[in-house]
């Protein structure tokens, strides 16, 4: 094998297991937020770049879609934020009738997102995820130092 | 005259009881959706469900809500 083909198989390999490292460390702090908050049904980490790089997804539930869903709504978040003068949204909090879904913005443009049932105690939530950001930050930014 | 003043002022406090009801009635219904955008600058700002860009962000999310993250 040439050395170049070996470099480049060696970065992949690299590559692939700081991203398994970062969805491991991710998924310690959303499983830590979701023992903290028991009104959070779900959750999920999104990438700045619209990747979803970890959910406490159900069995079912289609991945990507629910990447692409939660990519579309941050988009339009950032569009009114954009046609309203601001810089970028730091909270989003759509009540949905049946329950609600809340979004709090991390450093790099990524978001820690959550659904929640009508009843939830929402201010109480997303309290809990603003005090989770920095672990999910640190646990991304540990990701990439990798 | 003074009977039928009297008749008109209880008819208008029922009518008002009726309006009261009723707007706390709706604004306490389950149904309703709201969206609410907090900036980085620390402003806020609502979008009523009845707007079209209102929609577009209860549609999503109602559809995540569903299925959960």
């Amino acid at each position: 094998m040439p050395a170049s083909a070996a470099n480049r198989g060696r970065e992949m390999l690299m590559a692939e297991r700081s991203g398994a490292e970062t969805a491991e460390g991710l998924n310690g702090v959303l499983a830590d937020l979701r023992a903290l908050s028991e009104d959070i049904e779900s959750c999920a980490v999104l990438s700045g770049d619209g990747d979803l790089l970890s959910s406490s997804h159900g069995p079912g539930v289609d991945r990507e879609r629910v990447g692409a869903m939660l990519a579309a709504l941050v988009n339009l978040s950032e569009r009114v934020a954009r046609e309203s003068g601001k810089g970028h949204i730091s909270q989003l909090r759509i009540d949905t009738g049946g329950g609600h879904l809340l979004v709090v913005r991390l450093d790099g443009g990524g978001v820690l997102a959550a659904t929640t049932g009508q009843e939830a105690r929402v201010g109480l939530v997303l309290y809990d995820m603003r005090n989770s950001r920095g672990e999910v930050e640190k646990a991304l930014a540990e990701g990439s130092d990798r | 005259m003074k009977k039928l003043l009297r008749r008109l002022f209880l008819l208008g406090v029922l009518a008002g009881a009726a309006y009261a009801a009723r707007s706390y009635l709706q604004g306490q219904s389950p149904g309703k959706e709201t969206v609410q955008i907090v900036f980085d600058d620390g402003s806020a700002r609502s979008l009523a469900s009845n707007t079209t860009e209102g929609q577009e962000f209860t549609h999503i999310a109602r559809k995540l809500v569903e299925s959960g993250l």
